[in-house]
């Protein structure tokens, strides 16, 4: 998700300076992608994802509507938080090139449906990719890695160049420019109470929520997922039960590709099909993740996505429509601050207050 | 090397350690079936990582290791676990957010399409333990340290292994702990189990084992028997100790 | 220096002599040779030389960042904000304000240093990847201000301000900001040389590494910590400073993508090397020029390639050339003796407390009075328990696994803090002493997981032993080659380690890393920096573990050694053999209570003792 720090520190700062730009305004390369690239990465500095509450009604937004937007964007950024949190469960490494998951998904449905396929066929195809380039991430970029040092920082490396390789490619097949996403429910909304809902946004909330109810269940009542309990809890030991942690982390892997590429058909028809959408979502990815506490249980992200969600909505709504930027950093700062580990994870404060027994 | 079907675990000049160094040297040592084997030793001579080294816990070895005839030291850590060898390590490592059964089922892991062995075994785990049937729904990290040893035993049990390896069962627990422990090795013992049985504690090895292997400096210096010890008194101690 | 400067052994004294010319004689040569090279870019053509300064803006970013990631393992993603600091401050300050931007420098570096140490103190709460994402946010917060505030200038950003140029005499030279770029690169450079080349190296990485270490030699590494990532910070905004005359300085430039990037640059050249980072920022910087095709191909390649090089060389490309050209270090100089058979120096310097109250044998050092503990709300591990050391003692703890004795040294090594009751060092109450505070005291101890830097030699983790009995490491590191004291110190903190590893029977392995040595020469590392610092009062925590039998009659007689010294030692230990002939007084711990103390034949027949080793 961090791709775009490369080409902006070898272009746009020795480009600034060698074109002596002294109007007072970034000199944009010549070259055509990168005045894309700079374009796209504003997204980040001063957008990000504005999805939820459309600012023609900003008038009469109710609390109401901010918690309905927020769930509804909150969804996303939980999925793509659970993808990371599930990935790292196994491995505890952090996947740099979560939010190319989601990308290609978009990117790969967009293209088989404007092929002409039905766009369920184009989902599934979607869904598969992001499988596989997720199977992909752990085989290149990770596995050599850990089997070097379990402790090493190298990950970041590998995960964050696979996560440029993914990105460029997709740039280079597909174009740099925005394409059009079918359309998979019709555009008609609900009226609840007083406050507006999108069957898409309804979608994305009700299937957040069911797959982490999925994912919870199958991990705390299957062996799997037990197993996979033990192996986040202690590989070593999990190994001398007879577990392969390879196979696992396979499994984890592609889980989490699928994760990151529902959440990528969930907000493929608001975003278009665009190769730089993966570093944003997978900020806020990981944002939820910490938020919630995911590093320690996966479903935790899911809380913390949808608390995201809900603080970058309302700070939309009541503060000034940029205070989405900063607003949930800082509550993020206050929560890891006091509890270290994220809000919903076991560790921390509010249930450490429990008795032990 | 010949191989020897009817000892349970051979080992033949095994050398392993985690750098260029080899922290275990040139050790031999058998277990014929159904026997029961100590290895004593001061902290640091080696001894656990012996027991690593048959689970394929350690990286760097050299030296064959056969379980019934079967060369197991070039199998990865999963494969030997499945049925080969099992271990209850220092420190009982339980999965402590899972509860007793949850632990005992992951054991099992490589039956897990054997449904009636599976019952099986965890029905004898919890006959040997009985304690276990009342808790088994509780949160592993929730029992006291004797309980905790159970469970790690009863999860060794649940795969079904040909050797049992067991790495200081007595560590700190209360007397009355130590007891059912052993009780409980002994109680194996019975039903035919082989076992290889690192302690500190000589009376608990004495108590279970025929056979006692002294290690120091990460060599075995010599073999015993338990019977002859009572005699050697404070000699033992130091022989051990020292 | 305590004591009187040490005549420094010359074996090999010419020799010695010429080595110091030839370095100093390559030093210059470095010197000039890189002056040269400025002279080269200041006078290139603007598109090379503003690729090459940019380059060297982001070397120095790297080496702020290796210093904080390579020494203290605090992977800092807030690089880019004091980055971003210190170019906004300076472009403010000095298009609006109108202040000459060499004034300006100390107050941006002070600035950038102090947001460093407050940001640094987060790291104490927490670590690991949760600093990574700490700092993070700073990053983006600063990116988000930068972007959103009306000063700033919004996305656009500003024009930075013009770099004076040189006088009219000195315009042969080139261009003026292009000779600042690179001397504050080689400015950069020196000054993180010179910390590795100091004495507070090895005990960086102490606290990297092994802080229990670290904090037991006396190093308040709370402090450090934060001071260092101060000063991190301070070379960040540094490069802020210098960015701000490069062009236009807008929001995009400083976010957390960069800093992760500067990561990345670190990684890649080689994390904990002088060179590494600026290796990194090289390839990273100049990896567009080079390979000029396509954009994406470019990316695609960049990224294939960063994923190559981290797999092939998982320490970075200087850290495996380190690896495989400086093998272990240099040979061994030093100790060539076989050390097994000699006499135990004496160890410990000579004790000034022994010599101004002559041996006061009923004097108590350590006593514990009413000691409990419990991890959490688990079970007790110490009840009740009593412990009182006398003077000049050798005491003996000893006790089946798991019945508390190492938990009781680490109550009174500060490490834990009991429940109840009160411990005293010499008479005065240490409750609420830090570990370092207790070694200052001159309490010392080693751990039974031997916990040492294991990438530095033996004798550099002896150094980290010295800490506290040479002033000023921590002031004088930024300067340390330079200065005169500083080398002599050097050179006398090494003779003194290396007496001290010989004197312990470890000196065949004295230039060896910890890494690659077996157990008991860890064993025999720990103690020599433990006794190098010529301590009162030693904590042992199972010495003898994987000697061999000659290491262990050693040992006993260099615990002798120090004995007769009036050292007091408390000594953990399950190899009754070499312990019970050493002790004045051992205890026996059972399940956290005192069974008994008592002379070491009291305790052999005991019949709990006995009960507890052979069951009887």
């Amino acid at each position: 998700m961090h791709r775009r720090a490369i080409p902006f520190v070898r272009c746009t700062s020795a480009n600034s300076y060698a074109q002596r730009d002294r109007v007072g305004r970034p000199a944009l390369s010549a070259k055509a992608g990168w005045g894309t690239l700079l374009g796209s990465r504003s997204l980040i500095v001063s957008g990000g994802p504005r999805l939820g509450v459309s600012k023609k009604n900003k008038g009469m937004i109710t609390l109401f509507q901010v918690i309905l937007s927020g769930l509804a964007i909150g969804a996303i950024y939980g999925l793509i938080g659970m993808a990371l949190a599930i990935s790292y469960y196994v491995t505890r490494v952090i996947n740099f090139a979560q939010g190319q998951l989601l990308m290609i998904a978009i990117m790969v449905v967009a293209a088989i449906s404007s092929a002409g396929c039905s766009p369920w066929i184009a989902v599934l195809a979607g869904l598969a990719a992001s499988c596989v380039i997720g199977v992909l991430s752990y085989v290149v970029a990770v596995r050599p890695i850990l089997a070097f040092d379990r402790f090493s920082f190298g990950w970041l490396v590998s995960t964050l160049g696979f996560a440029v390789v993914v990105e460029n490619a997709a740039a280079y097949i597909w174009g740099p420019t925005s394409r059009p996403f079918p359309p998979l429910l019709n555009s008609s909304s609900l009226h609840i109470g007083g406050a507006i809902l999108t069957q898409q946004q309804l979608l994305a909330i009700v299937a957040a929520i069911g797959l982490a109810a999925v994912f919870e269940l199958v991990r705390r009542h299957t062996l799997f997922g037990k197993l996979g309990m033990a192996i986040a809890a202690d590989p070593e030991m999990a190994s001398a039960i007879g577990a392969n942690i390879t196979v696992v982390a396979v499994v984890a892997f592609a889980i989490s590709g699928l994760f990151a590429g529902i959440a990528g058909i969930l907000i493929g028809p608001l975003t278009f099909a665009n190769p730089y959408l993966g570093d944003t979502y997978g900020t806020y990815g990981f944002i939820a993740m910490m938020i919630g506490g995911g590093t320690e249980k996966p479903v935790a992200a899911m809380f913390g996505g949808l608390l995201l969600g809900i603080l970058s909505e309302g700070a939309n709504a009541l503060i000034n429509s940029q205070a989405s930027d900063w607003f949930p950093f800082l509550v993020l700062v206050v929560i890891l601050i006091f509890t270290p580990r994220g809000l919903f994870s076991s560790g921390n404060f509010l249930l450490r207050l429990r008795p032990a027994h | 090397m010949k191989t020897e079907p009817n000892q349970a675990l051979r080992i033949s000049s095994l050398f392993a350690g985690y750098g260029r160094f080899d922290v275990v040297r040139d050790i031999s040592l058998r277990i014929e079936e159904g026997e029961a084997v100590a290895l004593l030793g001061p902290n640091g001579a080696g001894k656990t990582t012996v027991l690593r080294a048959i689970m394929g816990l350690v990286k760097h070895r050299r030296g064959t290791i056969q379980v019934f005839g079967t060369e197991i030291s070039a199998l990865p850590t999963h494969r030997i676990a499945s049925g080969y060898a099992a271990i209850a390590p220092e420190g009982r490592r339980l999965f402590l957010d899972q509860s007793v059964e949850d632990n005992l089922m992951l054991g099992a892991l490589h039956l897990r399409r054997d449904k009636a062995r599976v019952q099986a075994l965890i029905e004898s785990v919890y006959e040997l333990f009985p304690v276990l049937l009342d808790y088994r729904r509780r949160r592993s990290a929730f029992l006291s340290g004797g309980e905790q040893q159970m469970v790690a035993i009863g999860r060794m049990l649940m795969s079904d292994p040909q050797v049992l390896l067991l790495d200081e069962p007595s560590v700190a627990l209360s007397p009355v702990a130590v007891d059912i422990v052993v009780k409980a090795l002994l109680e194996l013992r019975k039903r035919g189990a082989s076992l290889l049985l690192v302690e500190q504690r000589i009376d608990v090895a004495v108590r279970i084992c025929d056979r006692l292997y002294i290690m120091t400096h990460g060599e075995i210096v010599d073999e015993m028997n338990p019977d002859t010890i009572g005699h050697e008194g404070i000699g033992m101690i130091n022989k051990y100790l020292g | 220096m305590n004591g009187k400067p040490v005549q420094v052994s010359t074996p090999v004294g010419r020799m010695g002599q010429i080595a110091a010319r030839l370095k100093q004689a390559a030093g210059l040569l470095v010197v000039v040779g890189y002056v040269l090279l400025t002279y080269i870019v200041a006078n290139l053509n603007l598109n090379l030389q503003s690729l090459v300064l940019v380059a060297a803006v982001f070397g120095i970013l790297a080496i702020s960042l290796d210093l904080v990631a390579g020494t203290l393992g605090l992977y800092s993603l807030g690089q880019g904000g004091f980055f971003a600091i210190g170019a906004y401050a300076t472009t403010l300050a000095a298009t609006d304000l109108n202040i000459n931007v060499f004034v300006l420098l100390p107050v941006i570096l002070a600035i950038t240093g102090l947001s460093g140490m407050m940001i640094g103190a987060m790291s104490l709460r927490v670590s690991g990847l949760y600093f990574a994402i700490t700092t993070f946010i700073f990053t983006l917060i600063i990116t988000v201000l930068a972007t959103d505030l009306q000063i700033t200038g919004g996305t656009q950003g500003l024009l930075g301000p013009p770099f004076p140029d040189f006088p009219q005499s000195l315009t042969v030279l080139g261009s003026s900001v292009a000779w600042c770029a690179m001397l504050s690169l080689f400015a950069a450079t020196a000054l993180v040389w010179n910390i590795r080349k100091s004495p507070l190296y090895p005990v960086l990485l102490a606290i990297r590494d092994a802080e229990p270490f670290a904090e037991a030699a006396g190093a308040r590494t709370a402090l450090i910590k934060i001071g260092v990532f101060g000063l991190s910070a301070s070379l960040a905004g540094f490069a802020g400073w210098l960015f701000s005359f490069l062009g236009v300085v807008s929001p995009g430039q400083f976010d957390w993508a960069v800093s992760l990037n500067i990561l990345v640059m670190v990684l890649l050249g080689g994390i904990n090397t002088t060179l590494g980072p600026l290796v990194g920022a090289a390839f990273v910087s100049a990896f567009p020029a080079v390979v000029n095709i396509n954009p994406w191909l470019q990316e695609i390649i960049y990224g294939a390639l960063s994923i190559f090089a981290i797999t092939v060389f998982p320490e970075g490309v200087v850290g495996i050339i380190k690896r495989y050209v400086f093998r272990d270090g240099r040979s061994e100089t030093i100790g060539r003796a076989d050390q097994q058979e000699a006499a135990p120096v004496p160890l410990s310097r000579p004790n000034q407390a022994l010599m101004q109250h002559g041996p006061a044998v009923d004097e108590i050092m350590v006593e514990c009075r009413g000691i409990e503990f419990g991890y959490g709300s688990g079970p007790k591990v110490l009840r009740n328990v009593d412990l009182i050391v006398k003077r000049g003692h050798i005491h003996g703890l000893i006790g089946p696994n798991g019945s508390g004795k190492s938990t009781l040294a680490n109550v009174i090594a500060g490490r834990l803090r009991p429940s109840s009751g009160t411990t005293t060092v010499r008479g005065s109450r240490v409750d609420r002493f830090a570990p370092s505070d207790r070694a200052r005291l001159g309490l010392r101890r080693t751990f039974q997981a031997a916990e040492l830097v294991r990438e530095l030699t033996t004798r550099q983790n002896v150094l980290v032993g010295l800490y506290s009995s040479v002033p000023g490491i921590v002031r004088r590191a930024a300067v340390w080659p330079l200065l005169p004291s500083g080398r002599r110190d050097m050179k006398q903190m090494q003779t003194r380690a290396a007496e001290a590893l010989l004197s312990a029977g470890a000196g065949d392995w004295t230039n060896r890393r910890v890494g690659g040595v077996p157990h008991g020469i860890e064993q025999l590392t720990q103690l020599a920096s433990v006794c190098v610092a010529g301590p009162d009062i030693i904590i042992l925590d199972e010495p003898a573990t994987g000697l061999s039998t000659r290491e262990v009659d050693h040992l006993a007689r260099i615990l002798s050694g120090l004995k007769a010294q009036g050292v007091t030692m408390i000594i953990i230990e399950h190899q009754t053999r070499f312990l019970f002939p050493l002790c004045d007084q051992v205890t026996f711990l059972n399940a956290g209570e005192v069974i008994l103390t008592g002379t070491a034949d009291e305790v052999r027949a005991n019949s709990v003792v006995r009960q507890v080793y052979l069951g009887e």
